[in-house]
């Protein structure tokens, strides 16, 4: 037979479905949006990680002058270095040859020139000739009859044949001096000679491009470059958003995010390079998730830089320069961050040798993995759950403290039930199963529907925040283990232990206590004497004392309130206190990352700006612990570090004129280090780590960096004298060839990222606010709920002596608003410095780092909202209590 | 068949400490055999429900011991008397502590579900004269009605014995009757050893054994001769 106590459950969900309803909705929210932001983050991850294999992403790619020649493509592709200094020295001595030949010949001539004209000289002087003219016209007739006799003759003499030899070895001993010397600069400079290199064999794919000047709304200015790529491209290929590709001449497919951006649709007409295309599809470049142009932009820019797909043919027909563009894949697939590097230099090596070899060109050089239109997507995706993770939590920590009231509140009321039950021989575990059923249920309840709407309708919610920031591929739901880990099993395992703990706890108590509804640890006190005040202030002040365990639970779901009430209003407010302080964060109006120290020259790059100064940087990673259940960059991989070698008194950074390690604030507060402490940095794509033991702190909160003098960088980094990062600056540097500059970073970059950030997060943050305020009022709801029905008793029988309702909600209801405001405040205190707290664990999954902030008026705004749902609430308690009926006292009480 | 059934010896009871110790049995000692009608009869705070809560197994002597066909309550762990009680007893209190969102039939099922041997649902609701209820919730019966029901929950077990806490105590006199001679008519047909406790002397000639108490003591244990049916019961 089965337990006729599971009937209750959807009788007890039917009759209590205001409460129950609260709960669902409130789970299927929570759930729904969370469940919703990983589906739609693993998805996004997942087509793009399956973008990668199917649209076959480069692993990099280079661009040469001229158009590859077959043996060029040969070389390159066996991975092998080409021997540059043979084919310096054979090229070198042919030129040499070459000119030593006309050398010789020249002089030759001179001579038998020479020496016919001293023999005819000699002869007419014999002869006593001395007519001058008469000298020439026998010179003349001398030169015409032996000249090429004595070339010959001369030929063959011993002396002019040491003197040619002699000429050539001096000649070719010099190519070979020039070459070794020259040879030896490449060789320091590219690594030529190292002895770790390994061959990496490649596939190599063209992939031309043209950049075209861009009118989107034909009005004859240029509105953006346009970088057009051929249809027939086996590498880096395109998927489509919408439309389709490319069929006719005249048809053209563009970035969807550019196409957003600037407002151009499917059919419309734009005009590139002077010619007219009608755009028939939206689409996504594997290697264009964002729109960089460069990959030294620090940004990207889905406004001014689009990329598009043409016909062969229609490509064919462009007018611009082509750019000799070629992608590349390596045969055999790297594993790891060092071994990719590794990889992608020894590929470099190779590139170089065999273009020098084949009488080409690079333009351009970059392996997949540093490349930012790939790659910078998928970083900040990953890193993008820090703020649902926190909401996550706070809420299962809400839904279980609202289960373990509910439940304890029931078990309260039924507790004669109980008692007879148990005395009929119902064991403790029976009714711990039976009183379990229901939260167990309705959390179940919650996380289908919840995870049926996060796989859709909420999954789409999350990706379109992913689509207004990034030209990503068109994605489908994917099972997220993370999300079912997350929004279902931690859920369902948390409210089922709290409520065990909750449940079995309370049916420790003998079936007697039960039946004698003795369900208090302690006994009763006697009752305070109170001052001799009015009957209805005394009823309220003992009714306040006899609620004060139902307060408790109302004070911690205030506290739970509140803290929702922070999240809501100080995610916005952190992230625009963030952007707005961001700026002065900067300890240089201008930072310019340079290629390299020197010119093409050779000379060291210099400015005649006077606030410049020199500085030294690098990235190292400093290891952090890594997160359950994903790993990579921005969720639980390495932080990022700056290290900065500064000169001496420095204008921007004041470490003094101390030798030491110094972090920055940021540093610091996001992983509690201080002065004494040691951290561990590793190179990213070297196996190289560095010791640091800190010796003190740098006010910057902009950035997670290490500072340190010049001296002490140069040794740790093996860095030259003459050799520098960049230069801090205080103005825009003028007298620096921009291909020199690799980045320039300024307030306004800083502000990019920031509004970046704000972008893509500022939705999610205005559907956790109203999501979260919503919540919050459905838990004042429930709490002052289950005050009144703690009191049905007490109000029916209050009611059955005469009260007025009026009077009756003055009883029940001022006390508990008075214990709502007072804990309002109260509860805003503890719940701030939570969020701070909570904050503070989730950040250190991000990378960098800001603190929480809250606006005063924020504050004021938290508290405020929780008084107007609370007053609400009370109306709704009111009624409530006026439906309380008299036979409440009479009936079903010993 | 055992003569002594059920067998109390020498049970002390006492609440309280210090100045405020109340002895409530103090050395009460009696046997029911096994189908007997027993009645324990006493005034308020005479200790007869504590001790009907010991007999149950719901609450613990101080001394003394409960013997059930043999079988020492006290040597019981609780798990042992969660199954004593669920195997043997059945439980009709004064208030009927129904549950509220299960209907008539469902409640006494909730009995029925804790036994071996139940008896038929149908067949106790027809002996209970509820056919016409079965389908509604306890708030829609009255409160002879709903005793009925509780009565139902305790005898469908089957029970080797029914505990009775004043059965009657919230019920009129009509009802009251009918309720008395529902018991009578479940030790009868069913054969279980009645337990009543009750401060209503009249209920005494319904019994077979009547127990006196008195400030915690034994003061009559009457085997009653004459026993009569319980409309035949005045007060």
């Amino acid at each position: 037979m089965r337990n006729p106590l599971i009937k209750r459950v959807p009788r007890e969900l039917r009759s209590d479905w205001h409460k129950y309803l609260v709960i669902i909705v409130f789970m299927v929210l929570m759930i729904g949006v969370i469940s919703g932001m990983y589906v739609g983050h693993d998805s996004m991850l997942a087509a793009i990680n399956n973008g990668r294999e199917e649209l076959n992403l480069e692993d990099g790619s280079f661009e040469l002058k001229s158009k590859a020649t077959k043996e060029l493509l040969e070389g390159i592709t066996s991975g092998e270095k080409a021997d540059v200094r043979t084919y310096y020295i054979n090229k070198g001595t042919e030129e040499a040859d070459k000119e030593v030949a006309e050398a010789i010949e020249d002089e030759l001539n001179e001579q038998v020139t020479k020496a016919i004209e001293d023999n005819v000289r000699a002869i007419c002087e014999a002869y006593g000739i001395t007519d001058e003219e008469t000298i020439k016209t026998q010179i003349d007739t001398a030169m015409e009859d032996s000249f090429e006799d004595a070339l010959k003759e001369a030929r063959k003499s011993e002396e002019f044949k040491t003197a040619v030899e002699d000429a050539y070895k001096e000649a070719h001993e010099k190519v070979v001096e020039a070459v070794d010397e020259e040879w030896d600069e490449a060789v320091k400079k590219y690594d030529l000679d190292d002895p770790d290199f390994k061959a990496q064999p490649i596939t190599i794919y063209e992939n031309f491009f043209h950049e075209e000047a861009e009118d989107n709304n034909n009005d004859g200015k240029k509105d953006a470059t346009v970088r057009i790529f051929s249809k027939d491209a086996e590498i880096d290929m395109a998927s489509f958003n919408e439309g389709r590709a490319p069929e006719k001449d005249n048809e053209i497919a563009i970035d969807r995010m550019h196409a957003d951006n600037v407002k151009v649709k499917i059919g419309d007409t734009i005009t590139i390079g002077g010619k007219k295309y009608e755009v028939v599809g939206l689409l996504s470049y594997v290697n264009y998730l964002t729109l960089h142009e460069s990959n030294t932009d620090l940004m990207f820019d889905a406004f001014g830089f689009d990329v598009a797909m043409v016909t062969s043919e229609a490509f064919d027909k462009l007018t611009s320069r082509i750019h000799y563009s070629y992608g590349f894949k390596y045969a055999n697939k790297p594993n790891g961050k060092v071994e990719t590097a590794d990889y992608s230099s020894n590929t470099l090596k190779a590139l170089i040798t065999q273009t020098l070899v084949n009488d080409n060109e690079i333009e351009d050089y970059l392996p997949e993995y540093l490349r930012q239109a790939s790659n910078f997507a998928p970083s900040d995706i990953e890193g993008d759950s820090t703020g649902t993770a926190i909401l996550c939590y706070i809420l299962i920590g809400v839904i279980a403290f609202i289960f373990a009231i509910t439940i304890s509140n029931t078990i309260d009321k039924e507790a004669s039930v109980i008692g007879t039950l148990r005395a009929s021989g119902y064991s403790k575990g029976e009714m711990i199963v039976h009183y379990m059923s229901m939260p167990i249920i309705v959390t179940i309840l919650g996380a289908v529907i919840g995870n049926v709407l996060g796989y859709t309708a909420f999954k789409d919610l999350a990706v379109s925040l992913y689509y207004n920031s990034y030209s990503l591929p068109t994605c489908h739901a994917v099972w997220s283990n993370t999300a079912i880990v997350k929004t279902t099993v931690i859920p369902l395992v948390l409210m089922f232990f709290i409520n065990l703990f909750v449940i079995v706890k309370k049916l420790q108590l003998s079936p007697l206590r039960f039946l004698r509804h003795d369900l208090g640890r302690k006994k009763r006190a006697k009752a305070m004497r109170l001052p001799k005040w009015s009957f209805l202030r005394r009823f309220r002040l003992r009714i306040f004392f006899q609620n004060i365990p139902n307060y408790l639970v109302l004070a911690v779901g205030v506290i739970l309130i509140e803290l929702m009430m922070c999240f809501a209003f100080g995610l916005p407010d952190s992230l625009n206190h963030y952007a707005k302080n961001a700026p002065d964060m900067m300890f240089a109006q201008y930072q310019y990352m340079l290629m390299d120290s020197k010119d093409d020259d050779g000379e060291v790059i210099k400015t005649t700006e006077d606030t410049a100064e020199k500085f030294c940087a690098t990235e190292l990673m400093y290891p952090k612990e890594k997160s359950t259940f994903r790993d990579g960059m921005g969720s639980g991989g390495d932080e990022g570090v700056t290290v900065y070698g500064i000169e001496e008194g420095s204008s921007y950074i004041t470490i003094g004129d101390k030798k030491g390690n110094y972090i920055s604030t940021a540093f610091s507060k996001k992983f509690n280090l201080s002065a004494g402490d040691t951290i561990t940095l590793n190179a990213e794509y070297e196996n190289k780590s560095y010791d640091f033991t800190v010796d003190g702190i740098v006010d910057y909160e902009g950035g997670i960096a290490l500072f340190m003098d010049d001296d002490s960088y140069r040794q740790i980094f093996d860095i030259k004298e003459d050799e520098f990062t960049g230069y801090f600056s205080r103005n825009e540097i003028k007298d620096i060839d921009d291909k020199y500059i690799a980045t320039v970073i300024t307030t306004e970059d800083i502000l990019k990222v920031t509004n970046q950030l704000m972008h893509s997060m500022g939705s999610l943050v205005d559907v956790f606010k109203y999501a979260l305020i919503v919540l919050a009022a459905a838990l004042i709801y429930l709490l002052a709920k289950i005050i009144i029905e703690k009191n049905e008793h007490s109000i029916s029988m209050v009611k059955i002596l005469g009260f007025k309702n009026g009077e009756i909600g003055a009883l029940y209801i001022i006390p508990t608003a008075f214990v709502v405001l007072i804990f309002s405040i109260i509860s805003f205190v503890i719940g701030y410095y939570l969020m701070v707290w909570i904050f503070h664990i989730f950040m250190l999954k991000m990378d960098g780092y800001f603190a929480f902030y809250m606006k005063p008026e924020s504050m004021a705004l938290s508290v405020i909202y929780l008084l107007i749902g609370y007053a609400l609430v009370s109306i709704v308690d009111f009624i409530r209590i006026r439906r309380i009926p008299m036979d409440v006292a009479l009936k079903n009480m010993e | 068949m055992n003569d002594e059934f059920l067998e109390i010896k020498d049970l002390k009871k006492s609440f309280g400490s210090g100045e405020a110790r109340q002895d409530v049995l103090r050395g009460m000692n009696f046997s029911v055999k096994k189908g007997e009608f027993c009645v324990l009869l006493g005034p308020s705070g005479s200790g007869k429900s504590t001790l009907l809560n010991i007999i149950g197994g719901i609450d613990t002597p101080d001394e003394g011991f409960v013997s059930i066909n043999g079988d020492k309550l006290e040597e019981m762990n609780e798990k042992q008397l969660t199954l004593y009680r669920r195997k043997h007893l059945g439980y009709v209190f004064q208030m009927y502590n129904l549950i509220p969102n299960l209907n008539v039939k469902e409640n006494i099922e909730v009995g029925a579900y804790l036994s071996d041997l139940p008896l038929d649902v149908e067949e106790v609701i027809s002996t209970l004269g509820l056919q016409d209820h079965k389908y509604k919730y306890p708030s829609q019966l009255s409160g002879g009605q709903q005793q009925r029901v509780s009565i139902g929950r305790a005898v469908v077990k089957n029970p080797d014995i029914l505990m009775c806490d004043e059965p009657t105590g919230a019920l009129d006199y009509k009802t009251s009757k009918e309720i008395l001679a529902l018991i009578e008519d479940c030790n009868r047909k069913f054969g279980s050893t009645v337990i009543m406790v009750t401060h209503n002397e009249a209920i005494k000639y319904m019994a077979d054994h009547v127990i006196k108490l008195r400030d915690g003591v034994v003061r009559h244990n009457d085997i009653n001769e004459k026993k009569i049916s319980a409309f035949e019961l005045e007060w």
